[in-house]
């Protein structure tokens, strides 16, 4: 199966001396396409910024990021943002959307920029995938929670994106929409093909991709594929030991 | 408490820089007027004092006129009346005094001095020791042909003695040859003045008339002290000479309260345009206090919700704003020396040099603006401050405030009534009322606007931007709604634009008025093909006898003057046209609505036909009019005519002055030609090649005529720049504000896509609709004040009100310069949000 996304020897050290942190330690990893991929680790393991230097919110120390045949790694600022508008989708935990602008603004918010339409057909399926055709007009702040978030997941998958970085996509839900949430990630990896990253400590969260990549003190610390929440579990406590 | 506050404010240096910025560039200008004005009044008063040293008495003609802009015209003193004053028991020494209007002319035809500048006077030089002067080369002037000039002048026109030099005086212009060089006390020149000096006969022939100085300067024996002295001088005097004898102190004292009358005109003008900074900047420190109390409501919630007292929030709050209030103002007033040192140079770009020496700072300026400066930023704090103690506790749970939304119905409901209660008053003030009630009228119509501001910046916004969004896409339209996403914010930071802008285009709509009237009336009156203009309005200006000169150049078919003077008509000061009515016949029209220009004799008088409906006058009445010497000269009204008041409301014959001690000048001379080659250049080698004026074909004259309102208006609109950058600098904080409380949101944008380039368009735009907003509101609100300026000026002779196109459209050009320079900083910091810190959940 093709790569979306890939990290090579990837490190990120903070401070300097005595004082320096390895927050990423020679971590390899590839995010497959057409996959639900998530990433787990206790706090302070890495997971977040493993993620965020791939997606090229961040750079790396030393090491290597491709995303699809792009190498981020000597990318300057206008390229890699070029790169983010077109490439790479995000849902993050909290203030996901402008609240000066509509649901369907906020959607398309990434083509906008990039000065694209955009494919109209697509966009379609999505928000009629994530079931806010009513809403489309309305600001976030007219929006609950759980709406805000489904109009972030559909705003990551409206440009197609090669990869889609979620960051604890569902960490400000009650657990109900946070299944709702969820459900529609699971649906836009089976029936659109889409690529998902995820970033959790949330193990029923996790259980819902097809791969977990667990990560401690910077370094991959294993995987798993085909997860249920049990198993997960079990793993976390083995990773604390 | 306090110990709390101070803490909280220094732990945000940026916004304490922000905020004092303001308050120090309100107060700059404040303190730059009072040390300017201090400055130049010391240098005045020392020169006066130096001056009039060694004078004891001073001995003048008890009649005078007063003229406008604290000036007075006085009757002259015949010098036949020296000897009785020098035999009167006490005076050691005494010597005639002229202080008249001569212009030195430089070797290469050009006048010395500036012509809007100091005076340039005519003198005497003689050996009294009480005379002013002290020859420093060469030797006193003797006889009618021998001239002494000062030495600055002689410095500027690279003259020494020996040299031939032309001067131009009320008698004519003549040649004379320089025998000496003098010095006024230790200084070369007094007060840049230029001074031509000559022994007392040429003087009194040249310079006035034939008998006649201006007063004796006085010197005693020391036998008796100057009230004495001047007593006895008095009793002396035949008091049918009608003169009066001040003592050495006293005339000192009148000179340096004249000069302190002028000086306190310019620095009462000053102090307007400097309150108007004042208050612009209030604006601008309101506008802060209420943005960053707002983004610490979290911080002043947890306050109360650990025990603070409302209150105690409030109280803390205000001393926070006392001390940036002392320090703002501290760093206002020691900016002030540099805009003293700004005014300067910036009223002799004008023509209005000011002599000063060093710098004077009266200790009371420094308390008037640190009081002044210091009161304003606490009452500009005290609504923020109490908004903030009222933040309930619970506030620190949540997450984000905006400012609330206030109540529209009320606000609009009490713009409403302040509009109609200054339409109310500029009604009033249209029907008659005093011109205070306009003043009170127009403030009120302001406040209102400013009330009304967060409920028109909505929709004003949303129209402004509306293009932009069209043309900028994505970027456009968030501009467009983060320019009003908080109305009241918006308004507030437009505030100082619209107050800026609306001043400029009132000034810039009634300039553009009166220069149409102005052009209109001149091109009516005037009938010539040329015309000389004295360069200097208002003291001296073309000898009479010019006219008959210009008259005999080869080429010219008529010649007339036209001047002014002083009189008194029914005991209050006038200014009148002086004519020829013979020479001036078909070449200044005035015109007649009864009876004949030409019939205007020595003892007729024209007026205008508005001030002969005011005062119920018609022809073959009798009005009473006296002369600056006193002379009673009856003058029957030959006519009336319907002519701008600029124009004068009253002209005379030149012959009514006959024999009197006016002094009388042309300040324009109109020229018909035949228009034979070459009759340009001869009328310019008869005036302009001898300082005498400036030469003008018809078209240039009426432009320059009508043009002159634009020096005004440059002078008004620089002044008025400072309170520009004040709101300049507004926007600017409201920005850096917007970009620190939107940091998250520019981090998700940069984050989905959004390049440094686009967040930059984003800021920028949003500050151009900002601008924009004010500076269209400004404009219309301007355009208003305008018209109601020239409908209040309308029995002054300005009536049509021109709209002045091409001015608006520079104004909003210039509107949205200022919107994209303000963003430049704040876009800036907002592409160097650092993505991760504002994405970050925590």
């Amino acid at each position: 199966m093709a790569t979306a996304a890939a990290a090579h020897e990837a490190s990120k050290v903070y401070g300097h001396g005595d004082n320096e942190v390895r927050a990423l330690d020679g971590v390899t990893v590839e995010f497959e396409q057409g996959r639900f991929t998530a990433i787990m680790g206790p706090s302070g393991s890495g997971k977040s910024t493993l993620m965020h230097c791939v997606a090229g919110l961040d750079s790396l120390s030393s090491g290597s990021v491709t995303i699809g045949e792009h190498k981020l790694t000597s990318m300057s600022d206008g390229d890699l943002t070029r790169l983010r508008r077109t490439q790479v989708g995000f849902i993050f935990q909290a203030f996901n959307l402008i609240p000066t602008l509509s649901a369907l603004e906020n959607i398309v918010l990434p083509l906008s920029l990039a000065g694209q339409a955009g494919d109209q057909q697509w966009i379609n399926q999505v928000i009629d995938t994530i079931g806010l055709r009513d809403r489309l007009g309305h600001r976030p702040n007219e929006l609950s929670g759980g709406q805000q978030q489904r109009v972030a997941v559909a705003r990551a998958l409206a440009s197609k994106p090669a990869v889609i970085f979620a960051d604890e996509p569902t960490g400000n839900l009650d657990s109900r929409t946070g299944h709702e949430v969820l459900g529609f990630m699971r649906r836009a990896v089976t029936d659109l093909g889409q690529t998902i990253v995820m970033v959790t400590h949330d193990a029923v969260a996790a259980s819902y991709a097809d791969r977990i990549v667990f990560l401690k003190d910077g370094k991959i610390a294993g995987e798993m594929l085909a997860p249920t929440p049990e198993k997960v579990l079990d793993k976390i406590k083995h990773l604390g030991e | 408490m306090l110990r709390l506050a101070s803490k909280m404010a220094m732990a945000r240096k940026g916004r304490l820089v922000l905020t004092s910025l303001a308050i120090i560039l309100g107060t700059s200008f404040l303190s730059g007027t009072f040390i300017f004005s201090d400055t130049i009044t010391k240098t005045f008063d020392r020169l006066f004092t130096d001056v009039f040293r060694d004078v004891d008495a001073y001995v003048r003609s008890s009649s005078f006129i007063d003229v406008p802009f604290g000036g007075e015209q006085r009757g002259s003193t015949p010098i036949a009346a020296l000897p009785t004053v020098l035999e009167a028991p006490g005076v050691a020494d005494a010597t005639g005094d002229i202080q008249a209007f001569a212009r030195i002319i430089g070797k290469d035809g050009e006048p010395i001095g500036l012509d809007n500048g100091p005076p340039t006077f005519g003198g005497i030089a003689s050996a009294s020791v009480a005379g002013l002067w002290t020859i420093e080369d060469g030797r006193l002037p003797e006889g009618p042909s021998q001239m002494v000039m000062d030495r600055a002048s002689a410095d500027d026109g690279g003259f020494v003695v020996g040299d031939t030099v032309r001067v131009n005086a009320q008698s004519g212009s003549r040649e004379f040859e320089l025998v000496g060089i003098a010095s006024y006390g230790d200084i070369s020149s007094p007060g840049g003045a230029t001074f031509a000096l000559f022994d007392q006969p040429t003087a009194s022939e040249f310079l006035l008339k034939p008998g006649n100085v201006d007063a004796f300067l006085v010197q005693g024996d020391g036998s008796m002290s100057q009230e004495e002295l001047a007593a006895s001088i008095q009793s002396r005097l035949d008091p049918s000479l009608k003169l009066e004898v001040l003592t050495g102190a006293q005339i000192a004292e009148e000179t340096k309260d004249q000069i302190g009358q002028a000086i306190g005109f310019l620095t009462t003008f000053l102090t307007i345009f400097s309150l108007i900074a004042l208050g612009i900047g209030s604006f601008v420190i309101y506008n802060v206090f209420s943005i960053t109390t707002a983004q610490r409501l979290r911080e002043n919630a947890l306050l109360r919700a650990i025990g603070a007292e409302r209150g105690q929030v409030t109280r803390m709050l205000l001393v926070e704003a006392t001390v940036i209030g002392i320090v703002g103002s501290l760093l206002g007033f020691l900016s002030g020396i540099a805009i003293s040192q700004g005014l300067k140079a910036l009223l002799a770009a004008f023509g209005g040099e000011i002599p000063s020496q060093g710098l004077s700072i009266a200790p009371s300026a420094a308390v008037i603006t640190i009081v002044v400066g210091t009161v304003v930023t606490i009452v500009a704090a005290i609504l923020p401050a109490l908004r903030a103690g009222r933040v309930p506790p619970l506030a620190a749970m949540r997450d984000t405030a905006l400012e609330s939304v206030g109540k529209g119905r009320a606000r609009l409901a009490i713009a409403l009534v302040v509009l109609a209660a200054g339409g109310a008053a500029v009604a009033a003030s249209l029907a008659g009322a005093d011109n205070l009630i306009l003043g009170l009228g127009v403030m009120l119509v302001f406040a209102a606007v400013i009330t009304a501001g967060p409920l028109l910046a909505r929709p004003v916004g949303l129209g402004i931007g509306r293009p932009i969004a069209a043309l900028r896409g994505i970027t456009g339209s968030m501009a467009r709604q983060n320019a009003v996403r908080n109305p009241k914010r918006t308004a507030r930071t437009a505030a100082p634009v619209l107050i800026g802008v609306a001043l400029v285009t009132a000034f810039t709509a009634f300039a553009a008025s009166v220069r149409t009237q102005v052009r209109d009336a001149i091109g009516e009156q005037f009938r010539g093909d040329y015309a000389i203009t004295a360069p200097q309005q208002g003291f001296g200006g073309l000898p009479i006898s010019l006219a008959d000169e210009v008259a005999a150049v080869p080429g010219v078919t008529q010649a007339t003057g036209l001047g002014f003077a002083a009189i008194k008509l029914d005991g209050e000061s006038r200014f009148v046209a002086v004519i020829d009515p013979t020479s001036a016949s078909g070449l200044i029209d005035y015109r007649m609505v009864q009876g004949d220009q030409r019939s205007l004799d020595a003892n007729g008088i024209l007026v205008s036909q508005s001030r002969a409906e005011a005062n119920d006058w018609s022809i073959g009445d009798v009005l009473d009019v006296q002369l600056v010497d006193g002379t009673a000269r009856p003058l029957t009204i030959r006519g009336t005519f319907d002519a701008q008041q600029f124009l004068g409301s009253y002209v005379v014959n030149q012959e009514t002055f006959a024999g009197s001690d006016t002094n009388l000048f042309d300040s324009f001379i109109y020229v018909t030609t035949d228009g034979s080659e070459g009759v340009r250049e001869a009328l310019f080698d008869a005036t302009e090649a001898r300082g005498l004026g400036g030469l003008e074909s018809r078209d240039e004259f009426i432009d320059s005529q009508s043009g002159q309102i634009n020096q005004i208006l440059a002078l008004v609109n620089a002044l008025l720049f400072l309170s520009i950058i004040i709101a300049v600098v507004g926007i600017v904080i409201t920005l850096l504000l917007s970009v620190y409380e939107r940091r998250r949101e520019i981090g998700l944008l940069r984050a989905v896509g959004m390049t440094r380039s686009q967040t930059w368009g984003t800021v920028t735009w949003e500050s151009v609709i900002t601008s924009l907003y004010g500076a269209v509101s400004g404009v219309v609100l301007g355009i208003g004040m305008g018209a109601l300026l020239i409908g209040v000026l309308a029995d002054d002779g300005i009536s049509a009100f021109t709209l002045p196109i091409g001015g608006t459209i520079v104004i909003l050009v210039i509107s949205f310069v200022i919107g994209v320079l303000a963003a430049i900083y704040p876009a800036w910091r907002a592409t160097r949000t650092d993505i991760m810190q504002a994405i970050s959940t925590t």
